[in-house]
This record gives structure tokens, sequence and C-alpha cells, in this order.
């Protein structure tokens, strides 16, 4: 350490510089040869459709006055505990699948004409993680992601609404894990 | 007289099921249209007096929280007043997030049941003002000087520091040309301070702006039209 702080500055950056190049170079390798979890990515032009997203809010905010349970959240920090930063698209993935499997596709009947619209937008985000892979162990994802199911199920019919009065927040945390 | 009422009807309406057709049941002391009202991302909790009494010795209480959280919170500046308005812009601070306020009115040592507001989420009820604009010449351009509302500061973790993109705004500047009533939109972006080149001399130039928000695609008013008379 003494050697180094000792050194001149030209050296110093010199190393880090080299140091960054050889960062950089390792970093774009490995998503080269490790292609599982790349595609855990949505495109920023998904969130950009302000008719789609005002829809989206539309109907949250629509199904939230029927939710009078303002103690239990779904989606909101507490999904993240113990979940690395690049590993929360992998985890949203996982919460909208639950979401139209469990909830938007058997309740499309309620809260038209917002559903027919929005149910399709997230369906489509779906399809386009359909290859999201974990990169790493996913157990502390796994029992997260079964806690808000859990609870979505305790719940029952209203549940379900909550899902629906969270869809922009889902909307919301799916665009800043995905993009 | 009207303390004294009131805690009547209110002990009567509660001790008394009975007689609630004709005196006022607990539900009605309670504040009524309990909401926000949110104007560049300031957000004020409005209420109206409850319906049976509201008495010069009535006061107000005011608690929220965060949409998720188990424990309600006290505004300090709001407790115990007498106004029907208090400012919860710093408590609800995260745009995104989803909020509750809630009221209740206190009468002659006699609470209200709490009226609630519906969740509330800044960045989607907010409404914008207009920018002001300054116009000048500057040689052969025009220089436009946008000042935006005043928002309040928040702590954006870990997004963008430059407060438009943690809110997602733009300014919109605007060309308009009276006498051939057209105009262009000849910026979009979140720079204050901008230059319009390429203006004929001898010539009229009037110049509006707005504050756009992609996201939803909402807009606030224009701006005054700005013009200057180029030599």
């Amino acid at each position: 350490m003494a050697a180094l702080q000792k050194s001149a500055y030209s050296y110093l950056m010199g190393t880090l510089a080299a140091s960054y190049f050889l960062l950089m170079t390792l970093w774009v390798q490995e998503g080269a040869a490790v292609p599982v979890g790349s595609h855990c990515r949505l495109d920023k032009s998904n969130f950009q459709q302000p008719y789609i997203n005002n829809r989206t809010f539309m109907l949250a905010n629509e199904a939230s006055m029927a939710d009078n349970n303002t103690d239990v959240r779904l989606i909101g920090e507490n999904l993240y505990h113990g979940v690395n930063i690049s590993e929360r698209c992998y985890l949203m993935k996982q919460v909208l699948n639950f979401t139209l499997e469990e909830v938007l596709f058997p309740q499309q009947d309620k809260f038209q004409p917002y559903m027919q619209e929005v149910v399709p937008f997230f369906a489509r985000l779906n399809n386009m993680l359909r290859q999201c892979h974990s990169k790493s162990d996913a157990q502390q994802i796994q029992r997260n992601v079964q806690e808000l199911q859990d609870t979505v199920r305790k719940l029952g019919e209203s549940g379900e609404i909550k899902v629906i009065g969270e869809l922009n927040l889902l909307f919301i945390y799916l665009k800043d894990a995905c993009i | 007289m009207m303390p004294t009422h009131c805690f009547l009807a209110f002990l009567l309406s509660f001790y008394l099921p009975g007689v609630e057709e004709t005196r006022p049941d607990p539900e009605s002391l309670k504040p009524q249209r309990v909401h926000f009202q949110s104007r560049n991302f300031h957000n004020i909790l409005h209420w109206q007096p409850g319906h049976a009494c509201s008495s010069n010795s009535s006061i107000y209480s005011v608690q929220y929280k965060m949409y998720g959280q188990q424990q309600w919170k006290n505004k300090e500046n709001c407790q115990s007043i007498q106004k029907f308005f208090c400012d919860l812009t710093n408590e609800t601070s995260d745009i995104y997030e989803p909020y509750y306020g809630r009221v209740r009115m206190t009468s002659a040592g006699i609470h209200s049941g709490w009226s609630m507001t519906k969740r509330f989420t800044p960045l989607w009820e907010t409404k914008l003002d207009s920018p002001v604009l300054n116009v000048t010449r500057v040689n052969g351009s025009l220089l436009v000087i946008l000042h935006a509302p005043y928002f309040p500061y928040r702590n954006p973790k870990g997004k963008n520091s430059l407060m438009e993109n943690y809110y997602e705004l733009v300014y919109r500047v605007f060309m308009i040309n009276n006498s051939l009533r057209k105009e262009d939109k000849v910026y979009e972006g979140v720079e204050k301070v901008i230059e319009i080149e390429a203006i004929t001399p001898h010539s009229f130039y009037c110049v509006a702006a707005e504050i756009y928000q992609p996201m939803l695609d909402r807009r606030s008013q224009r701006s005054k039209e700005r013009c200057v008379l180029i030599p």
C-alpha cells in the first residue's frame, strides 16, 4: 500500500485505467459467455405508452378504492429483502407471472373497460420476459414471491382486488427493475 | 352553546342507538371530503367539517402513512388545528409511492371517528403549473429562459439528481406565428435555457412553453406568450 501511495500520480491513473479496461472486458465477456439471466430486460419503450400507462393507473385507482386494507401491501420494498439488485427483474417477472395467472386472467370481466386493455399489456411484458431466468440461487427470491402469493391467497377475493389496486406499483417496479 | 350541543348529540347517538334518526350519529361528526390536492408535487390535505356540528371550538388532527405501513403517524404541525387543510408535502415525498391521510374532529374533548383519503399517489394526482418564460434576442438567435414552478426538493434515491429527471418532466417550447395561425414545437427537453437559431430579421416572434409529463401524456397549462421583434 505504501508503495502505491508513493508512486507517481500518472502511474496510479494508468493502473486505474488499465483495471477499468480489464473489468469492462471481463464484464462484456461474462455477458457474452453466460446468456442465462441476460434476458431479464425490458425495453424502455414498453413503459412510454401514455395511453396504456394511464389505463393502468386508472384501473389501479378504481380497484384501490375497493381495498380497505391499508396495512397490507404486496408490491413494496420488502419484496426486495435480501435480493441482489441485479436479480430484481427476475423477481418482478415472477410477481408478474403470478399476477396474470392467478388474478388478471380469472378476473378479466371486472373493472371494464380498463381490464381488457391492461391485461394484454401485462401479458405482453410477461411474454418478453419468458427467457428471463435467475442467475444464481433463487431461494430468497422464491421465498419473497411465495410470501406475496400466500398473502393474496389468504385474503381471497379481497387479495385479488388488492393485486389489481397495485397494478400501478407493478408497472413502476417492473420499469425500475427491468429497463 | 354549540360545543355542549355537539357533546350531547354525540353522547346520545353513541349510547342510545334508538335516537339516531333525530340526533347526529358519530359518522356525521367525522370530517367530510378528506382528500389531497396536489400542485407541482406539493400535497395538501383538505377536508370539510362534518354535517352534524361545526362550531368554532371544533379542532382537527391529522395523521398520514404510506400504503402498507401498519402505524399511522401524527403530523406534528397539524394536531388540534382549526383550519381545514394541512400541508403533507414532506410526508408524501416519494412521488411514486401511495399514501393515505386521515383527519378527525375533536369537540369538547370528544373525538369523532377518522375520515380517510383514498389512496394517493403524487405522480398520478399532481397538477402542473405552467412555466414562466423570458425571451431575449442575442445576435441572430432567440434566448428562451424558462422558470419552472417550484418543485419541492426530494431525495431521489439512486435516481438522476436532476430534478426534472426524477419527476420525469420535460419542457416544451413553441414558436407561434399569430398571423399564419400556426405554431411549431421548437424544443422538448429538460434544459431551462434554450437558444433558438435561424431567425429571420424584421420579423416578430412569439414563444410559449408548457411542462409535459411524457409517462402520462399530461401537460401543464400553456405559459403566457412572450413576443420579440427582430430588427
